[in-house]
């Protein structure tokens, strides 16, 4: 009897092969059951991803080529004439400018908000939880429905925010027209902040309270505590909150929703102050049907998202702190 | 840490591929409207099946389930949309039958060759004869070159004389002034000084609208107004604009001056309704640039139909009498629609049978066929007042061509970007006309190479 007619003892393995015991079928590794098990798991998104993201910018790249309006006959391909265009055109750096702007004086001044209203109700006072859901209902409510309810508001003829001035002997303000128009904006933003609030609570709520006690025993006050304990603790959640913050407001379509009327034309009627890059786009592929142009335009904004979400870890790196260390080896 | 299978993801990995998928998500999102998608006809069942593009508005369930009970046919709709329209016409699954604007939507899709010649349709119809048509259906004829002359593509469901106005008499009462005449037009000059007079304000709020003349597109609008000043604001082959020329010159000052004096909603002064009808009918405005058939709305209110005129489109002293159609919204069948023959059969029903007579008989537009004319509403003395001045303005009435190289929107778009600097008074008329033509030039330049 050779060594390979020897029979395998009950539940051993034959060597160099997967599967149960008896070796009747090929064994399967641990590592690769986890890989599997991984891209099962992971695959719903992944195919997500490539059908609704991957393709249509893949499209949207193919049209930013061409002069393709959807309908018209004769489309045809012109290279990078709609980003030499796109460069040339003061109306896009002017949109992006004013997007830009918004972003910064929107996205500092909802983290503030947000952080602040957290810090409030992650305090032990009575009805905290009431005060919590009252806090983050605005964050629950369809934009197009806040849309219309500050219009209504802040309407110069109608609107409460006149009323009240009236009280008060002050002429009503046009609102929703330059220059006040960029204001009310901002205050649609303040207004949802209990987004910021809800997150900012739940990395709250994961700071360590002994780190606290600690602090208080050695005589550090409350701005101390929250400054050297809590925001770095939480950096990596403000972090993320800059991130998506910045992305959401380039990409903002409140503008629209507050304008006299929002329509695929009257996109353009918005004030000047709050005609910024997106409602460009809008503008671009639906009321003028310049499929390639506004092509062009989504493509340059993807890449400046990009560069503007490398620079902004690139320049908190030094500031943000975790508690373990994300890309330290195992 | 590296990611991998059943390890957590890293939070900075976390937020790179987040920051990734949004700002691929704000490509791929916006693209994804452009894409050609399919779009199911749902034909299912027996029968036949005609998918048709509308608003809600324009077919109940009601009428749908009546569609089925008259013409055997099953009528599945589509919510009307520019992108989905785009969409479904690039994928060779287009509707049976689409909602369109004949002042504006003719030119455009006719010149791109996806709308079909309904001559053939209409030659064999015995329910749509051509005696029988209103002058107003040749909104939806274009011949390459005019619109109003050629094929036809579409029918008007209902409509209305756009430039003429309602006034509440209240209000004139109230200030001292004389009523317009209900058979002879005002100067426009005039109509801008009696809105001025009606309008009341206080505390820098505006109680009053004196009065509202936007007509029902920023370029139907001025068109008409360019034609009673005289002149044509596209050239002879519809593929340039010129504010420059004098009459051209005269119809914009005009709606400057009125956007400028704030009389009415403009751009720069929006009204929170978004359109006339509620601001008009809760008194807050004495003047309102619409057609017959607002009166569908005003009749609601006895009190209100009592005290309301409707008067003729005024002119520019001097100008021609001119009262066009700025709507005629209706239906067209796309080229390649796959059930002709059942989507003809609906169209008649719709513009010629029961649906038709109903909205005769509901005041909410002038019927597109002339038998029809007998239907409409005149019970009441005011109703019959306003029929009497709608009838006489019927003479006036013309086909004001429209281009094929820009879309009305677009043309929204255009004028709403430059305009409201000299509505402000920042830049003058003259240098508006300029950058008007300007950037609409190059608009209708692209319009024209792409339609060959």
């Amino acid at each position: 009897m050779t060594v390979d007619q020897i029979p395998a003892p009950a539940g051993a393995t034959a060597p160099g092969r997967g599967g149960r015991a008896g070796g009747d079928r090929p064994r399967t590794s641990m590592t690769t059951r986890r890989h599997r098990a991984f891209y099962m798991f992971a695959s719903p998104w992944i195919i997500g991803f490539l059908l609704l993201t991957i393709v249509p910018m893949a499209y949207a790249l193919w049209l930013s080529l061409t002069t393709y309006d959807g309908i018209s006959p004769h489309w045809r391909f012109i290279g990078l004439a709609n980003y030499r265009e796109l460069f040339a055109d003061s109306v896009t750096w002017d949109a992006l400018g004013r997007a830009g702007l918004f972003a910064v004086t929107s996205v500092p001044l909802s983290i503030v908000a947000g952080l602040g209203l957290a810090v409030l109700v992650n305090r032990p006072i009575r009805a905290r939880g009431l005060f919590r859901t009252l806090l983050y209902l605005p964050a629950v409510v369809p934009p197009v429905g806040a849309g219309l309810a500050f219009k209504s508001l802040f309407d110069q003829n109608s609107g409460a925010a006149n009323g009240v001035l009236n009280i008060f002997g002050i002429d009503a303000l046009g609102w929703l027209a330059d220059p006040y128009a960029r204001y009310v904006l901002l205050m649609t933003v303040l207004w949802a902040a209990g987004n910021v609030m809800i997150i900012s609570l739940a990395g709250l709520q994961d700071v360590p309270r002994e780190l606290h006690e600690a602090a208080r025993i050695d005589g550090a006050g409350a701005w101390r505590t929250f400054r050297s304990i809590t925001v770095p603790l939480l950096s990596p959640v403000l972090l993320f909150q800059t991130v998506t913050g910045v992305i959401a407001s380039v990409q903002t379509i409140m503008p629209l929703l507050l304008a006299a009327e929002p329509t695929t034309g009257g996109v353009t009627a918005i004030p000047q102050s709050n005609y910024m890059y997106m409602m460009h786009v809008f503008a671009e592929y639906f009321a003028l049907g310049r499929y390639g142009y506004a092509s062009a335009l989504l493509w340059v904004l993807f890449v400046l998202i990009l560069i503007v979400t490398g620079l902004i870890f690139k320049f908190t790196s030094g500031v943000v702190f975790y508690n373990v260390d994300p890309e330290a080896k195992k | 840490m590296h990611a991998h299978a059943g390890g957590p993801m890293s939070r900075r990995r976390f937020l790179t591929v987040s920051a990734l998928s949004a700002g691929g998500a704000a490509v791929g999102g916006t693209a994804l409207s452009g894409c050609a998608l399919p779009v199911s006809t749902g034909v299912g069942g027996g029968g036949e099946t005609v998918t048709v593009m509308a608003k809600a508005e324009d077919i109940s369930p009601e009428l749908i389930k009546q569609a089925q009970r008259d013409t055997g046919v099953r009528i599945v709709t589509v919510k009307h949309d520019i992108t989905k329209l785009i969409a479904m016409l690039t994928s060779g699954n287009p509707p049976d039958l689409v909602r369109g604007v004949g002042a504006v939507d003719t030119a455009y899709f006719a010149a791109r060759d996806v709308a079909e010649n309904l001559d053939p349709y209409f030659a064999k119809s015995s329910v749509l004869t051509a005696d029988d048509l209103d002058p107003v259906n040749d909104l939806w004829r274009y011949d390459g070159r005019t619109q109003g002359k050629g094929p036809r593509y579409g029918m008007v469901k209902d409509f209305s004389q756009d430039s003429m106005y309602w006034y509440n008499t209240a209000h004139f009462d109230e200030v001292g002034l004389d009523y317009p005449s209900e058979s002879e037009p005002v100067t426009y000059e005039e109509w801008l000084e009696r809105a001025k007079r009606l309008t009341r304000r206080k505390n820098g709020q505006t109680i009053v609208f004196g009065g509202s003349y936007n007509g029902l597109y920023e370029a139907t609008n001025l068109s008409t107004l360019t034609a009673a000043a005289g002149g044509s604001l596209f050239s002879d082959d519809l593929s340039r604009i010129d504010f420059t020329a004098p009459a051209a010159r005269k119809a914009l000052g005009w709606y400057i001056e009125y956007c400028r004096t704030k009389v009415g909603p403009s751009v720069i002064q929006p009204d929170p309704n978004a359109w006339d009808g509620p601001t008009y009918q809760a008194s807050r405005m004495a003047m309102t640039n619409s057609g017959y058939w607002l009166g569908g709305m005003i009749n609601t209110d006895e009190k209100l139909a009592k005290a309301s005129r409707l008067a003729p489109a005024p002119v520019f002293e001097g100008g021609p009498r001119v009262s066009p159609c700025q709507g005629g919204t209706g239906f067209w069948m796309p080229r390649k629609a796959r059930n002709k023959d059942a989507a003809w059969r609906v169209f008649e029903w719709f513009f010629g049978e029961a649906p038709a007579k109903a909205r005769a008989g509901g005041g909410w537009g002038i019927p597109s066929l002339k038998s029809l004319r007998p239907l409409m509403p005149a019970e009441q003395d005011y109703q019959r007042r306003v029929l009497r001045a709608q009838e006489a303005e019927l003479a006036h009435f013309s086909v004001i061509s429209f281009t094929p190289y820009i879309t009305a929107d677009g043309f929204k778009a255009l004028f709403n970007q430059v305009a409201p600097a000299a509505m402000k008074g920042e830049i003058s008329v003259d240098t508006l006309a300029r950058r008007l033509n300007s950037t609409i030039n190059e608009q209708l330049e692209r319009g024209k190479e792409q339609v060959g």
